[in-house]
């Protein structure tokens, strides 16, 4: 058995991020042995990394990383630190989302913003959980009814038009609207 | 500069942003393209080097007429069709013969170039050894004290860091460690000392791969490693360079604000061993425990409130008149006291 412990006269550089050693002792090659020396020399080094990489810390994980089989297994694996040496990017850093005119508006008036509750919301009527929007949604309500009610704020001029297609054509309203907005906060922030 | 059309389907929305600039990126990939001067030496060897990097490149089969320290739009084209930041050309020529040309690019652009020029070369089967398996991060050897002095060779240094480490990983799996890529530049010949830069001769870099093998040695848990050498085994003579535009390098070394980490009072020493500075807080020195004796006792203190009172009122008293003369007169300081 032969010893794992290798002395440096100048301590070596180790980037464990990358699994990398420098060694910056000076290097003598004989030209009859090149690569016996090389050997002996890469071998040093690499014991050293070696040494190091056993020293880093454990980390136990229960699901399988790249393993073919479904079976979970737990695996001990090294976590390793960050990259001591840097090397240049390959793309640029990516820009940040650009901000709407409502955000920047919000962000001045410290408006935060608010989590949306739910897509369902409780109708009294059916006692049923029903979505706020969408197929069957209750925004849908007055498109349906055998009745409308007067609005007495909002009168409805056009005697020739069915109060039932209003709020749809409200909501149609709002879409175009929004995707009017889009199209302009895309333009300010191109 | 390639068009780029908006996505008009989920799939390739999905391919563009693989392609997208990315906070951690991803490891770069690298494409191998043979010059029109290519010859059967530089090809086997690039399938080599390919071999190496794999998954993560791309091999042209055919010829290019390429020369990239004439031109590098092309080049450009290439990593940007290809989505590839690293590019191996092989040329050879009378004048420089059997020349691997190792360029990396920034966002498509070309960011450094250097020209090795092959010297000898021994091929992975020619060595007839078992290999490692594809995809596995290797370690990572550079010996010389050049690659922490010479412009040059620390260029080279980071290239091949750059080329082989692949995606930047938290943990890693024992039994990947599966081979080592070695690098190592000799020092230059003393006598050349006095030479000028253009006429020292450059130290060859000797590329080596091994595989790692572990065996029991005289210290518990710790394996005595050997190695066993499966090619390619290359030697490299220092050709042309081409350095980074500057402008362009502070892009490529810009960290991005996201994973900058304020990671205050913690360093790494020489030996790479992580030192920590911690606030320990103020001390409470009455709770200080000192010499023990029956005299000291609490409950032979004596309380003279009085007494205590006109104490304080004197030494306060005291402060505010050293510091009035301190501001008149720094030297009147000493004489109360």
């Amino acid at each position: 058995m032969k010893t794992p412990i290798v002395e440096k006269a100048i301590p070596t550089v180790f980037d464990l991020g990358n699994l990398a050693i420098a060694d910056s002792n000076p290097i003598v090659l004989n030209a009859d042995s090149i690569e016996t020396d090389l050997y002996a020399l890469n071998r040093d080094n690499v014991q050293l990394l070696v040494n190091q990489i056993l020293q880093l810390p454990l980390k136990r994980t229960v699901d399988s990383i790249n393993s073919s089989n479904s079976q979970n297994s737990t695996m001990t694996l090294f976590s390793l630190p960050e990259p001591l040496w840097q090397t240049p990017r390959e793309k640029p850093v990516p820009k940040d989302k650009a901000k709407t005119r409502w955000e920047l508006f919000a962000a001045k008036k410290g408006i935060q913003k608010r989590a949306k509750d739910g897509k369902l919301v409780f109708d009294e009527e059916t006692k049923k959980w029903i979505p706020k929007w969408g197929y069957n949604g209750a925004n849908k309500k007055a498109d349906k009814q055998w009745l409308v009610e007067y609005d007495d704020k909002n009168p409805n001029t056009d005697e020739t038009i069915d109060p039932r297609t209003l709020p749809r054509a409200q909501r149609k309203q709002l879409v175009k609207k929004s995707l009017h907005q889009q199209k302009k906060n895309a333009k300010a922030n191109a | 500069m390639l068009r780029t059309a908006k996505p008009k389907n989920a799939r390739s929305k999905r391919a563009l942003d693989k392609r997208a600039s990315k906070i951690i990126e991803n490891g770069k990939r690298a494409l191998f393209v043979p010059g029109s001067t290519c010859n059967k030496f530089l090809h086997d060897l690039m399938v080599d080097l390919e071999a190496l990097k794999k998954p993560d490149s791309v091999r042209f089969q055919r010829k290019n007429e390429i020369r990239p320290f004439e031109d590098s739009s092309s080049l450009e084209f290439f990593s940007e069709k290809n989505d590839t930041s690293l590019i191996v050309v092989g040329t050879h020529s009378k004048k420089r013969p059997n020349c691997l040309t190792f360029c990396r690019m920034f966002n498509y652009q070309l960011f450094d170039m250097i020209e090795l020029k092959v010297v000898s070369a021994k091929l992975i089967q020619d060595f007839h050894k078992r290999t490692f398996d594809v995809g596995m991060k290797p370690l990572l050897v550079f010996n010389g004290a050049l690659f922490d002095e010479d412009p040059v060779y620390k260029h080279i240094k980071s290239l091949f860091l750059d080329f082989f480490r692949g995606q930047e990983q938290s943990l890693l799996d024992p039994s990947a460690l599966q081979h080592v890529i070695t690098i190592t530049a000799e020092d230059p010949d003393p006598k050349q000392k006095n030479l000028d830069d253009e006429n020292k001769a450059k130290s060859l870099i000797r590329f080596r791969c091994y595989l790692l093998k572990t065996e029991t040695s005289t210290t518990p848990k710790q394996p005595r490693v050997e190695l066993d050498e499966i090619g390619p085994r290359i030697d490299f003579a220092v050709g042309r360079e081409q350095i980074p535009n500057p402008d362009m390098e502070k892009q490529a070394y810009k960290v991005a604000r996201q994973v900058e980490k304020t990671k205050k009072n913690v360093e790494m020493d020489f030996m790479g061993d992580k030192l920590g500075r911690i606030h320990v807080g103020k001390q409470d020195l009455n709770e200080l425990q000192t010499r023990k004796m029956k005299g000291l006792k609490r409950k032979y203190d004596v309380i003279d409130e009085e007494k205590a009172e006109q104490q304080d009122d004197v030494e306060y008293d005291e402060i505010d008149e050293a510091d009035e003369a301190y501001e008149l007169d720094g030297d009147s300081f000493t004489e109360f006291e």
